[in-house]
């Protein structure tokens, strides 16, 4: 049941997201391209973050000592 | 008509209304883009585990903190100056003005104040990750405060979504979706809320910058570097790009504005090779540019996307607006005998044919002999249309120079991000002490750009605060000269001090840093220099 109706709410989730993003798309094509910008935006600069704890690692490794 | 108003009050509200929002809007942007970037901050805690991203948010936050409750205070007045100063205007556009004022109040502003709360206190009460929604929401609501603003704004720039009623002499509200979808307000505010992003990314690689060069806090210092060069590359670009869509939004809803703000005084019709003036030093009394650098094959890609589109200048202009202006004296005339009497039936048809025109009607009342449109006649009627007509163009200069100083600004710091990206993401940031000066030095730009691009926008609609619609001069109050300067003196004593208030509480925690932690940023405990701080103090993400 549980399953059934976590189904059902992504489902209505994405209705909903498919009908904002068509009015949207459609209507508001500036609003909707900052939607998705800042997420990109967000999402690469969270991206570079997490480069960096892969180069702290790495440099740390190579160096042999703990940071 | 008897609603002209004192030239010298209507220039004192001006002038109070632009100091105040431009003191207002050095809060906005840094609030609009730290925002993200605490969110962004959040993001990676929650992703990764490592503490050390919590206390930068907690850092971060701290002077975003000292930012929001400034610019909550500065901005409230302003709300109040549209009554107190511009009441004509209140009533003539209140209707369809206020409703988007009054939505960014109760939906936005509330939500992002709400949240705020929880997000500086609710660190040890909620989990890490509805900690990182609730940051979210501060950051959306703070970004829709802007949004409903712009729309406002965009109203004044584009008029949409109302129309006008001759019986209660008021714009009244016709369509909401053409208001919120408006292309001016959509354009305007997606460059304004991204000009916020890259404020915020300034503002925090410049101070991280600063760390770095002090070796305080490296391990902070270096991550939130990272973070706001990538975070304000991105955005810088596309602040530049939506600049540019604005720019040709504009050309067709404000081709006055776009001609001033070239210094385009004569139409060129070889359209391909219209030069772009790169430098030019517009005169408004005499009709030309007494020194200019243009740069051909320019202007017209890129003010409209194509090589075969003309681009009026403004003497084109100027002499485009004398038949609306003709038009519009017909619609204020018949418009004032349909008031007197509201069963006059042909004023009424007379003024509906000319209705489109109506705010050139309203702009020639100041020319007219007592001010009185039935003293037109065939003996001044060329002068006064003349002399409406040319009233049409705003200050040429103050808007090319404006446009053009935003522009350099935005450049040089595209160039500053991009550098400062590319050795960040190569981890060799620290090689290069000059470019961590440069990231230092130049926390003002954005500030300095968005300022002005607030005079590029506004200035560039003179002398309208309707577009079209309803000209500035009979839209202020009738205050007294001296109630104008009085609260022009509490306002700009009071915002000083707000200034002064943020400048000392900004440099302080700036300056003090997130304080040193002994153990190592991987052992550092949550909330690191400022655990001993009840809000701050306690970790909700056990897993590290």
């Amino acid at each position: 049941m549980k399953n059934l109706f976590t189904f059902v709410g992504m489902a209505l989730i994405m209705a909903l997201s498919l009908f904002l993003a068509v009015i949207t798309g459609d209507y508001g094509p500036w609003y909707f391209a900052w939607l998705v910008g800042t997420t990109m935006i967000v999402l690469i600069a969270v991206a570079g973050a997490v480069m960096y704890e892969k180069q702290d690692a790495e440099n740390q490794d190579k160096t042999g000592r703990s940071h | 008509m008897d609603m002209l108003i004192n030239p010298t009050v209507v220039e004192l509200s001006r002038l109070q209304f632009a100091l105040t929002a431009l003191y207002h809007f050095l809060f906005v942007p840094l609030t609009l883009g730290l925002s993200f970037l605490l969110a962004t901050m959040e993001s990676v805690y929650v992703i990764t585990g490592k503490p050390i991203y919590k206390e930068m948010t907690q850092f971060w936050g701290k002077l975003f903190a000292i930012n929001f409750a400034l610019g909550v205070a500065t901005g409230l007045t302003m709300e109040f100056e549209f009554g107190t100063n511009w009441s004509m205007y209140s009533h003539f556009v209140g209707d369809i003005f206020g409703t988007p004022l009054a939505i960014e109040g109760l939906m936005a502003f509330f939500m992002e104040s709400t949240f705020v709360g929880v997000m500086f206190f609710g660190w040890d009460r909620i989990s890490a990750k509805a900690h990182l929604v609730v940051t979210y929401l501060v950051a959306l609501g703070s970004n829709l405060s802007a949004l409903w603003i712009l729309i406002a704004n965009g109203f004044m720039q584009d008029p949409r979504g109302g129309t006008f009623d001759p019986n209660t002499m008021r714009l009244e509200f016709s369509s909401f979706v053409q208001l919120i979808f408006n292309e001016d307000a959509q354009a305007k505010f997606v460059h304004t809320s991204i000009a916020g992003f890259v404020t915020g990314s300034m503002f925090v690689m410049g101070i991280s910058a600063f760390y770095l060069l002090t070796n305080k806090r490296k391990d902070i210092a270096l991550r939130s570097f990272r973070i706001a060069a990538v975070f304000g590359v991105i955005s810088t670009i596309g602040v530049v790009t939506l600049g540019d869509a604005l720019g040709f939004i504009d050309a067709k809803a404000q081709p006055m504005k776009v001609a001033a703000m070239e210094a385009i005084w004569n139409t060129d019709y070889n359209t391909a090779s219209a030069p772009w003036n790169l430098i030019a030093f517009p005169d408004k009394a005499a009709g030309k540019n007494l020194f200019e650098i243009g740069i051909p094959y320019v202007l017209t890609p890129l003010l409209t996307h194509s090589e075969d589109t003309v681009i009026p200048g403004i003497h084109q202009l100027v002499d485009e607006a004398k038949p609306k202006v003709v038009s519009g004296i017909k619609a204020m005339i018949a418009l004032k005998e349909y008031n007197h009497d509201h069963s006059n039936v042909q004023a009424l048809a007379t003024f509906k044919q000319y209705q489109a025109d109506m705010g050139y009607g309203f702009l020639a009342m100041q020319y007219a002999p007592d001010q009185d449109l039935k003293k037109v006649d065939a003996s001044n009627l060329a002068s006064v249309v003349d002399k409406t007509a040319h009233e049409t163009v705003p200050n040429v200069w103050v808007e090319f120079w404006a446009f053009r100083i935003m522009v350099a600004f935005g450049f040089i710091m595209l160039a500053i991000f991009a550098f400062a990206a590319y050795f960040s993401l190569k981890n060799e940031i620290e090689k290069h002490p000059l470019l961590l000066k440069v990231a230092l030095w130049s926390i003002p730009l954005p500030w300095f750009a968005c300022e002005f691009g607030w005079i590029t926008a506004e200035n560039g609609r003179q002398p309208w605060t309707v577009y079209n619609m309803l000209p500035t001069f009979v839209s202020a109050s009738s205050h007294s000269v001296g109630y104008m300067i009085f609260s022009l003196i509490g306002f700009v004593l009071l915002y000083s001090s707000f200034i002064a208030a943020e400048m000392y509480l900004m440099f302080k925690y700036a300056r003090l840093g997130p304080q040193s932690s002994h153990h190592g940023h991987d052992n550092a405990p949550a909330g690191g220099g400022m655990a001993g701080q009840p809000a701050f103090a306690k970790p909700s993400l056990a897993k590290k």
